[in-house]
């Protein structure tokens, strides 16, 4: 059971959200981030080299442009292994709990894994960004001395920043399997 | 049913995952009653039902059928299988071994349901015989696990009996599975987030998170794994079990050595602190000298840590065994180190070379400083300065380095042998070598801090002075008891000799305001220089080396948390899941672990070092280490 | 409230007050507004002559600036000899101080405690200081340029003017700052002068001029209003007379400030009282007629 549907992120970049549905109480969301382009990386690294031409045509030193070979892979490599997240996924487990994991374009995925038991609520919620306001999906965790505070919120989809279609898509989704948990949870 | 499963972790279950789907479809009937699809009656697998959720070792997915050993957590509805328990078995001595291990782990381990392992043809008989089994070992819900031959194809089913014998009446619940690897949640630690304040990083039966419990029947119930595969016991377990005890002669010898020598360390150790804690060394002016090397503070700690390691108590939680790993490889790497210093020092003789040249070093450096005063005397950088103030100054600087250099001249038949002595202090490791250096440098620096000392404690007096004359010139004070500046009336007397004096000052600061500079970059130098040592130090004291070495090579030892991965899925089937160990992350590990250094912190911070420096008063290198405690 | 139309206002009549509800909106006044305005309660009728009589205190303070300058233009000349100086300074010391216990009878004295021995005290204090430090004094301003020391002693002989006490009750009065401001202003110009000693009579002659000569003033003014417009024409004629002999562009532009400060400023000050049209009425904000000034030391 699955199935995919475009939407875009706030700067109007194309955003994939696959939805798969396991079973009533396991669904998980990936939203691809838009790709990187060959245009920028291409202006990026002529950028650099032209600069560093710039700089060995004034002092002749060819050390320059070792340099600047090196620092364009250094950089490209961090840049995909620490910065460019390629997809994000959201699954969420009835009764067991929410999981978070982001995969980076290099193929390093940090998971992050919040347990039922300290799930408040997932809601969307409104901040400022720059010069405008977006829309974010959060986890709200619950304080753990007392029963109805927060002590966190955990934002969802940071990298991909979807707009506030996809965010309803996904939220609905989230709270029929919370609404079933806070249901079993309290019936027996 | 697009989603492949990626990376299996398990032979069993990448085997499962392996073959796309079994290739004749069922043909035979299932002869155990599989719980009613739940496409077929959506109103009950709907409704508010009670997901359960059954924790099945990976270990355990081959295993011949039999009975499910573990524990029921009812507040997270949650079963957790730790052995399987194979045919033949005399339900009496399955109970008496599960006693037992009630008994030694303190955990409610009970006979959960059943396993039913399909490898050849099915056998009718079988699932009757196993349906009995529940009246025998009575448990509430009872799970009937079910693998088909060679599939991935797995059944699952818990009823919970509403009478005694009538199993028609039963209700039956919705069944999670989720695989987990019995070794990596034994031997794992789990830290529970930062962000919780109130938990501790042992503390986790307190914490009542579904997670922890599950680890923490795991951990407990190792009792239960005692048993390894050759053993012959009246009941057959199937659980995770280790390769076979390591026989090493060596190992055996070191636990077996390793009470009495660190007893014998320990009181070795004892006597040297001991020793250093005689009242020869408290007297005054031997006090003074020991607070400010830091070459003593260093082996103060050292000695603290290997108290510690050798202590023969007995370390209460991991977290403290952990420490205690921690400072040992970090001293033994530090003397590995220090070892090898010791050896290139001695293999080329470099000693004497470092001898020889230190005293030209000391000379050039001497001159340098006459030439600046000499700089500093004429008009430097074209700036006006007061000419009889400059010279008295510049006077007094210049006889501070002509007695400087005797000094110098005079040590320098003796400087080899000290520097050979010094050197032998590095097979006490790295750290001690780098703090004498860094000892060794205030002390041939010494003339820059007496220049340093004298230039700010001028420029200090020149700066309060300015500010209350300043303030007196305006016709103000500064009232003590309200914290503020009032206005005040004074005499005619006290106005004309404030302004006398603050006119004389105001021309002559800024001749004093340059020689303070000057020095206070050559001391800056220095400080920071020895600033560097003392973070190299302060680097090999705290890094917990252990630590980083575990979670390099045994990531799941260390666990942040878990992930789930949903392993392939069919519908009418129980949703599989398969747990695995989230590694804590290196930044948390460094955070968790970094041992204690001697007074770490340092003493100022940007803002208030540029206050101070600009009021005049005295930095230092070295850090206090009292206050920083509390 | 201001949704009620202005029809009923003949029978309601209105008052002044928001307490109560009344048939108008909040911003309503009436006829009677006006009935309350008053111009120029606080104005004051000044006589020519007794303006022209207080001006006589800037006319003083200007006067000893340029006394000092002058002199000290002198001094720097080697036209005068550090010698007479400090001797008819001494001399002139001792008249003044003599003349300041006679002209009120030794009753100032008697009202601020202050014994002979005191005075001896600061005296000696005075001296001693500026001997000691006239060897400092002379080699201070070494290395700076003389510009710079002129463009200083100029900036702080013109603080010394702003911030006297006239008997003005403003915020921006500060004696002390001012006495401060001379006195640094004669070191600046002492450390220019060839020898220690010309140093030591300048800053002794400073003191003189700019703390003690003040007080006399003062007190001059005080008991002997008609001595005391002759002791400021005296005095403003013998700086215009030095300032003569060093340059006459200056005496005659110096002569003219003191006459438009002493006689065209109170003219003007008379006429303009003229134009004053203050108003006061009930829009002005509450105002505490008791002076309060007391409880804030």
């Amino acid at each position: 059971m699955e199935d995919e549907q475009n939407f875009s992120d706030i700067c109007g970049g194309r955003l994939a959200l696959q939805r798969r549905c396991y079973s009533p109480s396991c669904l998980e969301f990936c939203l691809s981030c838009p790709r990187i382009t060959l245009r920028s990386l291409t202006a990026v690294t002529c950028t650099v080299w032209l600069a560093a031409y710039g700089l060995f045509t004034l002092c002749e030193n060819s050390m320059i442009l070792s340099a600047a070979i090196f620092i364009t892979l250094l950089g490209l490599l961090g840049y995909l292994h620490f910065v460019k997240i390629d997809h994000e996924t959201l699954l969420i487990i009835d009764s067991l709990g929410i999981q978070m994991t982001s995969s980076y374009a290099s193929g390093k995925e940090s998971t992050t894994f919040i347990e039922m038991g300290e799930v408040n609520d997932v809601v969307i919620n409104e901040a400022i960004y720059m010069q405008k306001v977006i829309y974010y999906l959060c986890i709200l965790l619950k304080d753990p001395v007392e029963p109805h505070g927060i002590s966190q919120v955990v934002p969802l989809f940071q990298s991909a920043k979807p707009r506030l279609d996809c965010l309803i898509e996904v939220y609905r989704s989230c709270q029929d399997i919370l609404a079933h948990q806070k249901a079993t949870s309290t019936s027996p | 049913m697009g989603l492949v499963s990626r990376g299996t972790a398990e032979a069993g279950l990448g085997a499962a995952s392996a073959v796309d789907r079994p290739g004749p479809p069922d043909a035979v009937p299932d002869p155990i009653p599989t719980p009613p699809a739940e496409g077929a009656d959506p109103g009950s697998s709907r409704g508010p039902g009670m997901v359960l959720k059954a924790y099945f070792p990976t270990c355990c997915a081959s295993a011949d059928s039999g009975l499910l050993v573990g524990r029921w957590v009812p507040e997270q509805s949650s079963a957790v299988v730790l052995a399987v328990v194979h045919f033949p078995f005399i339900p009496i001595q399955v109970k008496e071994l599960l006693a037992q291990v009630q008994q030694a782990s303190q955990v409610g381990v009970t006979v959960l349901g059943t396993w039913c392992h399909r490898r050849q043809e099915p056998e009718e008989s079988l699932g009757h015989f196993l349906e009995g089994l529940g009246a025998i070992f009575s448990h509430k819900p009872w799970f009937q696990l079910c693998r088909e031959r060679g599939s991935k194809s797995w059944s699952c089913k818990a009823t919970r009996w509403q009478g005694p014998a009538s199993p028609a009446a039963s209700g039956e619940d919705q069944v999670m599975l989720i695989f987990y690897d019995q070794r990596k949640v034994l031997l794992s630690q789990l830290h529970p987030p930062a962000a919780l304040p109130d938990r501790q990083a042992g503390d986790t039966t307190a914490s009542a998170g579904g997670l922890a419990a599950v680890f923490d029947t795991v951990a407990r119930s190792e009792a239960l794994f005692q048993s390894d595969r050759f053993d012959e016991g009246p009941v057959r377990l199937s659980h995770w079990q280790s390769e076979g005890v390591e026989a090493s002669i060596l190992v055996e010898l070191a636990k077996w050595a390793a009470g009495p020598v660190c007893l014998l360390l320990a009181c070795l150790l004892s006597l040297v602190s001991a020793a250093s804690a005689c009242r020869v060394f408290k007297l005054w002016p031997l006090s003074f000298i020991w607070s400010k090397l830091s070459t003593c503070e260093q082996l103060r700690h050292r000695l603290e840590q290997l108290t510690l390691i050798f202590s023969t108590r007995k370390a209460k939680n991991p977290a403290q065994l952990m420490r205690k790993a921690n400072m040992f490889v970090s001293v033994l790497l530090d003397v590995a180190l220090g070892l090898m210093l010791l050896s290139w020092l001695h293999r080329k003789d470099l000693i004497g070379q470092l001898a020889d040249a230190l005293i030209p070093v000391a000379d050039h450096v001497a001159e340098e400083l006459q030439h600046l005063l000499q700089w500093l005397m004429g008009a430097p950088a074209g700036l006006k300065m007061n000419r009889a103030l400059d010279q008295v100054l510049g006077r007094f600087f210049l006889y501070h380095i002509h007695l400087w250099i005797s000094y110098i001249h005079l040590m320098s038949p003796f400087i080899e042998r000290i520097l050979w002595h010094v050197g032998l202090s590095a097979c006490l490791g790295l750290t001690v070598a780098l703090s004498i250096l860094s000892d060794i440098i205030a002390l041939l620096t010494f003339h820059i801090y007496c220049f340093y000392v004298y230039g700010a404690r001028l420029y200090c007096l020149k700066i309060h002075g300015l500010s209350s004359l300043w303030r007196l010139f305006r016709g103000k004070k500064w009232n003590v008891l309200r914290q503020r500046v009032d206005s005040c009336s004074y005499d005619l007397d006290e106005l004309f000799i404030g302004t006398l004096l603050f006119t004389v000052l105001v021309f002559l600061l800024p001749t004093t305001a340059l020689y303070y500079l000057v020095f206070t970059l050559l001391r800056l130098l220095v400080v920071t220089v020895q600033g560097l040592i003392h973070l190299l130090v302060d680097l090999i004291n705290s890094l917990p080396l252990y630590s980083l070495g575990l979670r390099l090579c045994r990531p799941y030892r260390l666990a942040a948390g878990v992930k789930f991965r949903v392993l392939e899925h069919e519908t009418g089937r129980p949703l599989r899941l398969l747990m695995q160990i989230n590694p804590l992350p290196y930044s948390r590990v460094m955070h968790t672990y970094r041992l204690p250094t001697c007074g770490c912190h340092p003493q100022h911070s940007w803002g208030s070092l540029c206050r101070k420096l600009f009021f005049g008063e005295l930095i230092y290198p070295w850090r206090q280490r009292g206050d920083k405690q509390d | 409230m201001c949704a009620q139309p202005v029809t009923n206002t003949k029978e309601a009549r209105w008052q002044k007050v928001l307490y109560e509800r009344q048939p108008f909106p909040d911003n309503y006044v009436d006829q009677r507004f006006l009935e309350e305005l008053r111009k120029n309660v606080y104005a004051r009728k000044y006589q020519y002559w007794a303006v022209v009589f207080e001006s006589s205190v800037v006319i003083q303070q200007l006067c000893s600036v340029c006394v000092f300058v002058v002199i000290w233009w002198y001094m720097d000349e080697g036209l005068l000899a550090p010698h007479w100086l400090f001797g008819t300074g001494l001399a002139s010391s001792l008249i003044g101080y003599v003349l300041f216990d006679l002209i009120d009878g030794g009753e100032g004295r008697k009202k601020s405690g202050r014994t002979r021995w005191a005075d001896l005290k600061s005296a000696l204090v005075f001296i001693t200081f500026t001997y000691g430090f006239s060897p400092v004094l002379k080699t201070l301003t070494e290395s700076v340029s003389t510009d710079t020391i002129y463009a200083m002693s100029v900036f702080m002989l013109l603080g010394h003017l702003i911030f006297f006490d006239y008997g003005a009750n403003a915020a921006i009065v500060s004696s002390t700052l001012s006495l401060n401001m001379a006195i640094f202003a004669s070191v600046c110009l002492a450390s220019r002068l060839p020898r220690s000693l010309h140093a030591f009579v300048m800053v002794t002659f400073a003191i003189q001029i700019f703390a003690l000569w003040p007080m006399l003033q003062k007190k001059l003014k005080a008991c002997t209003p008609h001595s005391y417009v002759g002791v400021t024409l005296l005095f403003a004629f013998s700086a215009l007379g030095g300032l003569l002999s060093i340059s006459a562009v200056g005496a005659i532009l110096f002569a003219l400030l003191l006459v438009s400060i002493s006689c065209l400023c109170p003219f003007y000050l008379i006429r303009l009282q003229l134009f004053k049209e203050n108003i006061h009425g009930p829009w002005d904000e509450a105002e505490i007629k008791e002076d309060l000034s007391r409880f804030l030391s």
